[in-house]
């Protein structure tokens, strides 16, 4: 405890007096004795209390900034002609203050808008102010937390536990060439690690490759939309870590609430624009990162190697640009590989796990019915790439994307409950991503007409009806009603937040500002734009919750149904990729579209 | 500073109210704005016109992905 203050605090102003209350109650609770004066004093009455309390220090506030120096400079010059200056230490603050103009007036401290009462505090002490965020400590979000997986709804897990057994059967004398790469890749790996030829399993893993893959092992060729990343470039991505790393202190994006952890999508093409976003990112409070690769990377058979920056959109996936991005994050930094929808998920994961992710992101239904890959060979990688993410323990989320192809969402529910059920008897840690967004669904039904609200509030009331499970809305949240104009966009995305976290769910992935815009590359502004949102919306929210009008337990009651019968239905065909074919889990005329990527690829051990 | 524009990560937005007739002649005069700003790859990411004029943002990136990026010359020396 330093010595006790006396201090004077005048709001040398007509009304405004709130900064010198808090002030007044940091003072306080550090020991010091203080007197408030009321708005509106004239500097005579002041200088009359600091002469009747023997203050030491004297706060003013000034708020408006009409006449301030006249007012300031009087005041100064009525307690130099009180013979108090030499003894008394005075500072003002309010929004009409620099500190440059202070001192210009004869002030001992000046306090901007945006001061914290710590530093007006530490100002009386006559010490150091040394500000709260170098302390900040970005914890490591924990995504998992106590989860059980129990199922509350019996009937269901019934179904599921029936359907899983079909799978399992169907899939344990099938493999494919994603399967097979995967394997080989985890030998060259080893041989790798082991400083062993690698030479005869890459030949191998070549000859299980698309031609345009196959090229660059067998000569050297790249994909036409990539290049090698030079020595040099390399070096300098390196280093402007370094240096961003010792200046990094990164926001706390939560308020009062723990969850939900915050994670942003990157993919820019560029590992090093890549690494220069997340990093932006991470400065301004994400939880975690997301890696989208291009969308030809789900449909051309094999992985290339070595540092590659791509011409558009999507950021290549090979060992060395994901070990390049690994190395450039916080320790506290989630990482996420996204595997879900393609011929190289096994691949993926196991990338993934090699290089240190986290996170990955697998949904077998999805992948068949909106990511263009066939369901059998979509089955035989998906079960080999839950496997692996198994044997890493990594945890995965199983997002709904198709209804943004028109899939009702319970029948993308009940794909989503099929691979998290199937996932939990290969020992894996599913996470339920459920889609936060104005889909094709809710625009025919009209179930969105009225607000955003109730139809995503019915989709986590039906999930956790149905099983005690982590829950990430996803993805990313308020997904097309986002505009291109940026104000817009920020809002719709932190309304968004602040329901999911009025729900308690465990992680949401936002858009940034530029989630409608397609003219161009998403810039790292505008990534920043809907951080901020999203922590303005925490921030307003707090530990209230939002409170959905009676259609939210309606809907839910009608999905945990649907799902239900769904199932039904899948169990009924009794294959699940006949299942997907036949549309039991989202027909054409709903918009799902069965792939054809990798078909008739599958074949017996 | 050698050049400003080397400091910007990917893209520089300008965000205003132009007072115009109609959308058409709002884009056309933001257009301008950047090109005399010596910005190149511009787009103007989005316009909306009411009464008086129209609230616009628009872009020039300064660097794309996989472009040498000036914010990297810093750190290469």
């Amino acid at each position: 405890m330093s010595i006790i203050k006396k201090v004077v605090l005048a709001p040398m102003d007509p009304v405004h007096d709130i900064g010198l209350k808090m002030i007044r109650r940091g003072l306080e609770e550090a020991g010091h004795i203080t007197w408030l004066y009321p708005p509106d004093y004239s500097p005579q009455e002041i200088i009359r209390g600091i002469m009747e309390h023997q203050a030491d220090t004297v706060l003013i506030s000034r708020t408006l900034g009409y006449g301030v120096e006249e007012v300031l400079a009087r005041f100064v010059d009525l307690l130099d002609a009180a013979g108090l200056r030499e003894r008394v230490k005075i500072a003002v603050g309010g929004m009409a203050i620099r500190p440059e103009l202070a001192a210009e007036l004869g002030f001992d401290g000046g306090f901007g808008p945006g001061t914290t009462v710590e530093e007006t505090v530490a100002f009386v002490e006559g010490r150091e102010y040394i500000p709260a965020r170098c302390m900040n400590k970005h914890n490591r979000y924990n995504l998992i937390g106590d989860y059980r997986y129990e199922f509350k709804n019996r009937p269901i897990k019934g179904l599921l536990d029936q359907i899983t057994a079909q799978i399992l059967d169907w899939s344990k004398e099938r493999t494919s060439p994603g399967v097979q790469r995967a394997l080989l890749r985890r030998q060259i790996l080893t041989d790798e690690s082991q400083g062993e030829s690698t030479a005869c399993h890459k030949k191998e893993y070549a000859s299980l490759c698309d031609d345009i893959v196959s090229k660059y092992y067998t000569s050297g060729c790249l994909h036409p939309q990539t290049r090698k990343l030079g020595i040099e470039e390399l070096a300098a991505i390196s280093r402007y870590v370094e240096q961003t790393r010792s200046r990094m202190n990164p926001e706390n994006i939560r308020h009062t609430r723990q969850k939900p952890g915050v994670f942003v999508q990157y993919g820019t093409g560029c590992p090093s624009m890549d690494i220069a976003h997340i990093k932006a990112s991470e400065a301004w409070g994400a939880d975690g990162v997301v890696h989208f690769d291009p969308s030809w990377g789900a449909r051309s058979e094999g992985f290339l190697e070595g540092y590659l920056t791509h011409h558009e959109d999507g950021s290549v996936i090979t060992p060395e640009n994901l070990k390049c991005i690994k190395e450039s994050l916080q320790e506290s930094t989630l990482w996420q590989v996204r595997a879900h929808r393609g011929v190289n998920t096994a691949e993926t994961v196991l990338l993934a796990g090699n290089a240190g992710a986290d996170l990955t992101k697998i949904n077998i239904a999805y992948g068949c019915l909106g990511a263009g890959t066939d369901p059998e060979r979509m089955i035989v990688d998906g079960v080999q790439a839950i496997k692996f993410a198994a044997q890493y323990g990594m945890p995965f989320d199983v997002v709904t994307n198709e209804e943004l192809s028109g899939v009702p969402a319970y029948k993308a529910f009940a794909g989503m409950l099929i691979v998290s059920n199937l996932s939990l008897a290969l020992g894996a840690m599913p996470i339920l991503q459920p889609l936060f967004c104005y889909s094709p669904e809710v625009m025919i039904n009209g179930n969105m007409s009225d607000n955003y609200i109730d139809f995503n509030v019915a989709k986590i009331l039906a999930l956790r009806n149905i099983i005690n499970a982590p829950i990430w809305a996803g993805a990313p949240i308020g997904f097309l009603t986002q505009t291109e104009e940026r104000v817009q966009s920020s809002v719709s995305t932190g309304l968004h937040a602040a329901l999911a976290a009025s729900l308690g769910v465990e992680a949401i992935s936002i858009a940034s500002s530029d989630e409608a815009y397609s003219g161009g590359p998403i810039a790292a502004a505008s990534r920043i734009d809907t951080l901020k949102a999203v922590k303005e919306a925490f921030r307003f929210l707090g530990t209230a919750t939002i409170e959905p009008t009676a259609s939210a337990r309606q809907w839910a009651e009608h999905l945990e149904a649907g799902i239900e019968q769904v199932l039904r239905q899948v169990l009924e065909v009794g294959d699940f990729a006949q299942a997907l074919q036949q549309g039991v889990l989202g027909s054409r005329e709903e918009g799902a579209y069965p792939g054809r990527a990798g078909a008739g690829t599958v074949y017996r051990v | 500073m050698a050049n400003g524009l080397d400091k910007v990560m990917d893209a520089l937005d300008i965000e205003t109210f132009i007072v115009a007739k109609d959308e058409d002649e709002a884009i056309r005069t933001i257009r301008q704005i950047m090109t005399d700003m010596g910005l190149r790859d511009i787009d103007v990411v989005y316009c909306k016109h009411l009464g008086p004029g129209a609230r616009v943002r628009a872009r020039g990136y300064v660097f794309r992905a996989g472009d040498m990026y000036g914010w990297l010359k810093e750190a290469q020396q």
